[in-house]
């Protein structure tokens, strides 16, 4: 019962110090998961890792600050949800495509050292993250 | 060899993925031009899947590693003969549903899902192909898991109330499935150190007296694993409802090629990986032919108590499934080669029989089997397929079926067993008691609502009242099997080359 | 048995104890929510299985450091597949909630035992 309505955005959080506090931190999330992103061929993360951090976070937002938006630009944020799946399907296919031979394997320490696989990298990054919203807003807007 | 042949079975796989993530976008601004990019992807696989077979017949297996790793880092693709038969099956018969769909799709979905059922049904193409002619194990598992979401996904496109139920538990019961495949794929893993499949024979012959339990866990995972997930008997409790509840060319589909695809699967791990020897010492033989039996028997008898159509033609497909796990079960020539041909000749009737229940909706609105009465007067192309791909269900000469089931009984034979006969014999005239009295009631008695205004007797031959998009996929597959049933050469051909590798 | 071998290898035992009770919770629990954290339990069982197999004692994590080339690794191999099992897992657990919400407004419950029969 209270789910729904909580989902659809009419009950929101009052809780003053999570509000205060997640609008500074968004920028950080983002930020990092925009780093785990770009350092995903030298160290640990990548695409996913990074495109999930970046989802979550716009996410918590939503979760926060209840749903500012309405309902024509959800349905704008679903559009084109749906486009950056499809981009990032194709940069994600094309990874394997293109590179026939070895792909460039990287210089540890250097950030651009791999050519076509740091495109697909942030290809794959904008898949998840707007997978994870086009998910949350079709459960939200069934619901 | 040339270099763009090797690179061939790749594409398989890529053009149906690359054309099914174009799909949704191209749903947003031209619905009209979905089915029609869709059809051109299937139909360029098609063509490649023909190029495969004839280099392959000629020149013997492809072999191709993605982005050039080199084998036991990088993955295998590899296609022997038998896989590339089953990929031009795949694939022709997804060209052949995807032409009946043009129609069908916009009579049973509603229109705002006609994009997505195109992704999924391109996402399930890609799946399949992959599975086929994959190396790897793992990546065997990840097409395993795209083709299982996007096989759920063709379910549910319909959105009803049953189809919604009926997806949910075959997504439940085949996420178990797949994660005892994962399972099982970690002990080879732990076993060996290896995910190429060649590697691993090799491995697991020097090794397989060291870890005889594990290697047992290992083939128990793995059959319940691929046995959950291509419905053998006693975990088939998904199938009847998600194949009957989904729309006609969805049904066709899952149940003509998705089933099978996960059975070649299990017969490369359990005949390449495994190795023969682990397959005659292990008692998991037994145990196959034993599920096989009972899927035969009493898969027939639960079709047989169905009033719906397709869910009796559901139920029948768990009968199906039970003679080519027979045919694994045997492991001699004739047996293995009768079971891969079962699922050549299977896909051909299944299709054929969804397709016409689909069609003979779409112009009556009849469901049932007892609502058949003067139906072959009124469809007589139709009812014409539904009859020739029931008698091949059967096992009448001349019909594909027949080749396939006398191949089985010769493969008990040589595995001395003779009493498997008369258990295939059982189960053939079990179907027949239930095809039969569908056709009979078609073509010998009167339908009683439209008899009561004309005068007595007076049968005529009318036409079909079916557009000629839905009409002409149904002649070939009809066609198809007849030729199957007259010349089943070619297709053995194919399968004993790579029969004569295995064993 | 000897409990050394135990204690040296109890992530093995761990996740096939947890691989049952997850399988044995979608099969069982009647309800669907409840049956889509089994099946996230299981498949983390399995996760957790994968990462033991790569596991060695005493190996340090699989980053390459010029000062010291010698190193003994640990196998990232298995980590890396179960980033692949992680996204299929996700994705699986989406679909089916997706479903179940859909169920939801058709049945006015979630409860397995109201429509989901054998037939």
């Amino acid at each position: 019962m209270g789910t729904a309505q909580f989902m659809k955005g009419e009950i929101q959080v009052h809780d003053y110090a999570t509000r205060v506090v997640f609008r500074y931190m968004l920028l950080f999330v983002i930020l990092y998961g925009v780093y785990v992103i770009m350092h995903g061929h030298i160290s640990p993360g990548g695409g996913f890792s990074g495109g999930m951090i970046i989802g979550l976070g716009f996410l918590l937002y939503i979760l926060i600050f209840g749903q500012l938006w309405d309902v024509s630009f959800r349905g704008m944020i679903l559009d084109s949800a749906i486009i950056f799946v499809g981009i990032g399907g194709i940069l994600e296919v094309l990874k394997f495509v293109i590179p026939f031979e070895h792909g460039p394997i990287g210089v540890p320490g250097t950030l651009f050292s791999v050519g076509i696989i740091s495109v697909s990298n942030f290809g794959i990054g904008i898949l998840v993250a707007s997978t994870i919203l086009g998910v949350y807003y079709m459960i939200s807007e069934e619901a | 060899m040339d270099v763009t042949i090797s690179k061939l079975p790749f594409y398989c796989v890529i053009i149906p993925l690359i054309a099914s993530f174009c799909m949704p976008v191209l749903a947003r601004w031209k619905k009209e031009f979905c089915a029609p990019l869709a059809t051109l992807a299937t139909a360029a696989v098609f063509v490649i899947t023909l190029v495969i077979g004839y280099q392959v017949m000629n020149n013997g297996p492809l072999a191709y590693h993605v982005s050039g790793w080199e084998p036991p880092w990088g993955i295998e693709i590899l296609v022997e003969s038998l896989s590339s038969l089953m990929i031009m099956l795949i694939s022709g018969v997804c060209l052949v549903i995807m032409v009946y769909s043009f129609v069908a799709v916009k009579f049973e979905l509603e229109r705002i899902i006609t994009g997505w059922y195109y992704t999924a049904f391109l996402l399930c193409l890609s799946g399949m192909t992959g599975l086929v002619i994959s190396n790897d194990i793992f990546n065997m598992y990840v097409l395993i898991e795209i083709t299982g979401i996007s096989a759920c996904a063709l379910v549910v496109a319909k959105g009803s109330r049953m189809a919604t139920e009926a997806a949910l538990k075959y997504l439940l019961l085949a996420t178990i499935g797949s994660g005892f495949i994962l399972f099982g794929i970690g002990f080879i893993y732990m076993i060996t150190g290896h995910l190429n499949i060649s590697f691993i024979a090799i491995e697991l012959a020097e090794v397989k007296d060291t870890y005889p339990i594990l290697i047992w866990t290992t083939l128990s995972f793995f059959v319940v694993g691929f046995g959950v997930k291509a419905a053998l008997f006693p975990l088939h409790l998904w199938l009847p409802d998600a194949h009957s509840s989904a729309p006609s060319p969805s049904s066709a589909l899952l149940s003509s090629l998705v089933v099978k695809v996960y059975i070649i699967s299990f017969l490369k791990i359990l005949f390449i990986a495994f190795g023969l020897e682990i397959f005659h010492e292990t008692f998991i033989r037994h145990l196959i032919i034993v599920l096989a039996v009972i899927a035969m028997l009493s898969g027939s008898f639960f079709a047989f108590v169905q009033i719906e159509l397709k869910r009796r033609l559901a139920y029948s497909t768990v009968a199906q499934i039970g003679y080519i796990f027979l045919g694994i079960g045997l492991g001699t020539p004739w047996g293995l080669a009768a079971g891969m041909l079962h699922i050549l000749v299977h896909a051909f009737m299944k299709t054929c029989l969804f397709l016409c229940a689909g069609a003979i909706a779409y112009q009556t609105g009849r469901k049932q089997v007892n609502e058949f009465a003067g139906m072959g007067y009124k469809m007589p192309i139709t009812m014409g397929a539904f009859t020739i791909a029931s008698f091949s269900m059967v096992g009448i000469p001349l019909f594909g079926g027949f080749i396939s089931k006398y191949g089985l009984a010769l493969g008990s034979l040589e595995a001395g067993i003779p009493s498997i006969i008369l258990v295939i014999i059982l189960s053939g005239l079990l179907n027949a008691t239930y095809y039969f009295p569908i056709i009979g009631q078609a073509y010998f008695s009167q339908d009683e609502h439209e008899a009561h205004g004309e005068e007595h007797g007076a049968k005529k031959f009318q036409k079909d009242q079916l557009p000629i998009s839905m009409l002409a996929p149904i002649v070939v597959i009809a066609l198809g099997i007849i030729y199957l049933g007259i010349f089943p050469g070619t297709a053995l051909n194919f399968i004993n080359q790579t029969i004569a590798m295995l064993l | 048995m000897d409990l050394q071998i135990v204690f040296l290898n109890f992530p093995y035992f761990v996740a096939i104890i947890l691989f049952s009770m997850g399988t044995l919770i979608v099969l069982t629990q009647p309800n669907l929510v409840k049956k889509v954290i089994g099946i996230n339990i299981m498949e983390t069982s399995i996760f957790l299985f994968f990462i033991a197999v790569g596991n060695a004692h005493g190996g340090v994590p699989p980053i390459f450091d010029a000062s010291a080339p010698d190193v003994f690794y640990v196998n990232p191999l298995p980590s890396v597949l179960m980033l692949t099992g992680i996204v299929v897992s996700f994705s699986v657990t989406a679909f089916a909630l997706a479903l179940i919400v859909k169920l939801y407004i058709y049945y006015g419950t979630i409860s397995a035992p109201n429509f989901m029969k054998l037939k």
